[in-house]
């Protein structure tokens, strides 16, 4: 195999269309009933494996639409030496699935050789602005391409915090030179926890850095007579979350968008539904400007 | 203020402890969800970092959650989790131990079977994530001087796993890994397992060997040659046949292909 080669092939572009999350249970669906979706994301770590029918059915859906991979174990954030093991499987995975768009997010997961396997939010420091923009730049020199990173939701944020977490997030994609991948609920659910107005978030984002948005459903929980928002991406999409789904299309443009489900996963015509209705509130507003 | 990585520390230590400790004064108040407290917003990471890994435990291990039932297994999976917490980015592997942890706790009682029922269901997981092959070009084997044989070197499957135990593992394992209906009770005394566990393109399957067989796999997958392979097998096994276990396991996509040494010896 040519890594090199691999490494520096231009796949198409991703369809401004919406795509969905693949998750197993649906590989034999897709393969069979080809469901009217723009492109599906995948998790990488998802298909680290030498081989097997995971790795076989996503190369077979790769033949047939295009592909994102969205890393949750890469542990940016992290003060630890990079797990060299995880960086090779992610580029070995990039090559054999000649995805469109790679991403990981901007959190950490592992210090001192210990991984909680979550997404934990950094703080938003000077310092860790300058450590995550540096390992982002590694990663993207180890992977030879640009990777776009994602805000986590987050239900704590750190007194240390200098900076606001869009001023966070922009600063790192400047200094890195990386794209960004804005989920629309995170900051839904961050600004409910925290205090902070979604629009505020929105405006402090650059508009030419936004390269994919996320929609997923999450959960509200009563802790101690107080209510947190948590992102369990079990639920469709809300109301106010699809207005502010709006209010990014109308400052970022026709950004690819992808419909997140992780649990209680239901059957896939839920999940085609769900893109129908970004597909429409985009088309709309498409309209509208034209 | 502290530095990055003593923040990272002492908010790690918080969700793999069940103390908050020197985290919850580095913690922010604020929001619609303001008097949630420090330590409820470190319970939230901690709730998913637990779920994560029981889930993760329950995918690898399926069998095992039905036979002790999910109670013990989230109990058992918290107290493996707290001793051996995750040393990688990929979930998948946090199972590994899990096998030899349920042995120090059941080694000696009536459910010492749950050790080797998990170490089949490890097996099996490591197995369906092994690397694709092909089947061996027999053709390429037959165009061979018979005399070549002996110093030939024989590639087993990647997905080959060879498991051993003194229970009917495989078939506890296939009692309790699917399905709603309460398996029948399966006689501990019932037949002992020496199996091997491979993949026929992408689906498991399993092949009951003899001793000599079992020998004769572990072998060549040690990297022995042909000849050495047959004296392993045989020297506890009599009625091994050579010939008939190599057609027998390259039939099977056990044994998938062979290289012919540069120089052979002159013997």
């Amino acid at each position: 195999m040519d890594e090199r080669g691999e490494a520096t092939m231009r796949p198409e572009p991703m369809p401004a269309s919406a795509g969905i999350g693949l998750r197993a249970q649906h590989h034999l669906e897709v393969l069979s009933g080809a469901p009217r979706v723009g492109w599906f994301e995948a998790h990488s770590e998802n298909y680290f494996a030498d081989g097997g029918a995971h790795v076989e059915a996503l190369m077979r859906i790769r033949a047939r639409y295009p592909l994102s991979l969205h890393g949750v174990g890469l542990s940016l954030g992290s003060t630890d030496p990079w797990d060299r093991m995880h960086l090779e499987k992610l580029r070995r995975t990039i090559g054999r699935f000649d995805p469109a768009l790679v991403s990981e997010h901007l959190s950490w997961s592992s210090v001192g050789g210990r991984f909680a396997n979550d997404l934990l939010p950094l703080p938003y420091t000077e310092e860790a602005l300058r450590h995550s923009s540096a390992r982002i730049a590694e990663v993207q020199d180890y992977l030879g391409r640009q990777i776009l990173i994602e805000n986590v939701s987050s239900y704590l944020q750190f007194n240390a915090s200098s900076l606001t977490e869009w001023e966070f997030i922009a600063g790192v994609a400047a200094e890195s030179g990386c794209g960004i991948l804005l989920d629309i609920n995170n900051i839904f659910v961050a600004a409910h926890n925290h205090g902070f107005e979604c629009h505020d978030y929105l405006q402090g984002i650059p508009r030419g850095a936004v390269q994919e948005l996320h929609l997923a459903g999450h959960s509200r929980v009563e802790f101690e007579g107080a209510v947190l928002l948590i992102d369990t991406h079990g639920s469709p999409v809300c109301e106010a979350v699809w207005d502010l789904y709006g209010a990014a299309l109308r400052r970022f443009g026709e950004v690819p968008t992808l419909i997140e489900w992780d649990t209680d996963i239901p059957a896939i015509q839920v999940l085609e539904a769900e893109a129908d209705k970004a597909n429409a509130l985009r088309a709309s507003l498409h309209a509208v400007a034209a | 203020m502290p530095s990055l990585r003593s923040l990272q520390t002492d908010v790690m230590n918080a969700l793999l402890s069940g103390e908050a400790g020197p985290a919850a004064a580095l913690i922010a108040l604020g929001g619609a969800a303001a008097s949630a407290s420090p330590a409820r917003r470190l319970e939230v990471y901690r709730n998913n970092v637990g779920a994560n890994f029981i889930d993760s435990l329950h995918s690898s291990f399926p069998a095992v959650w039905r036979l002790v039932g999910e109670e013990y297994f989230r109990q058992v999976a918290r107290d493996y989790h707290r001793e051996n917490p995750s040393r990688s980015g990929d979930l998948l592997h946090v199972g590994r131990g899990f096998p030899a942890y349920l042995a120090k706790l059941h080694g000696a009682d009536q459910y010492r079977y749950l050790a080797d029922v998990a170490r089949l269901e490890w097996l099996c997981e490591e197995s369906l994530l092994a690397a694709e092959h092909a089947a061996m070009d027999l053709e390429r084997l037959r165009g061979l001087a018979p005399s070549a044989y002996a110093a030939l070197r024989f590639d087993v499957h990647p997905a080959l796993r060879l498991f051993e135990s003194p229970f009917p593992a495989l078939r506890i394992w296939e009692a309790n890994v699917a399905g709603d209906a309460e398996p029948e009770p399966i006689d501990l005394g019932a037949g002992s397992d020496c199996l091997a566990i491979t993949r026929m393109r992408l689906k498991l399957t399993f092949h009951r060997l003899s001793r000599g067989e079992f020998n004769f796999l572990d072998s060549l997958r040690g990297g022995d040659d042909f000849s050495e392979a047959i004296e392993r097998a045989g020297a506890g096994d009599d009625a091994f046949d050579a010939g008939a276990a190599l057609r027998r396991f390259a039939a099977a996509e056990v044994i998938v292909d062979f290289s012919v040494p540069a120089n052979p010896p002159s013997a």
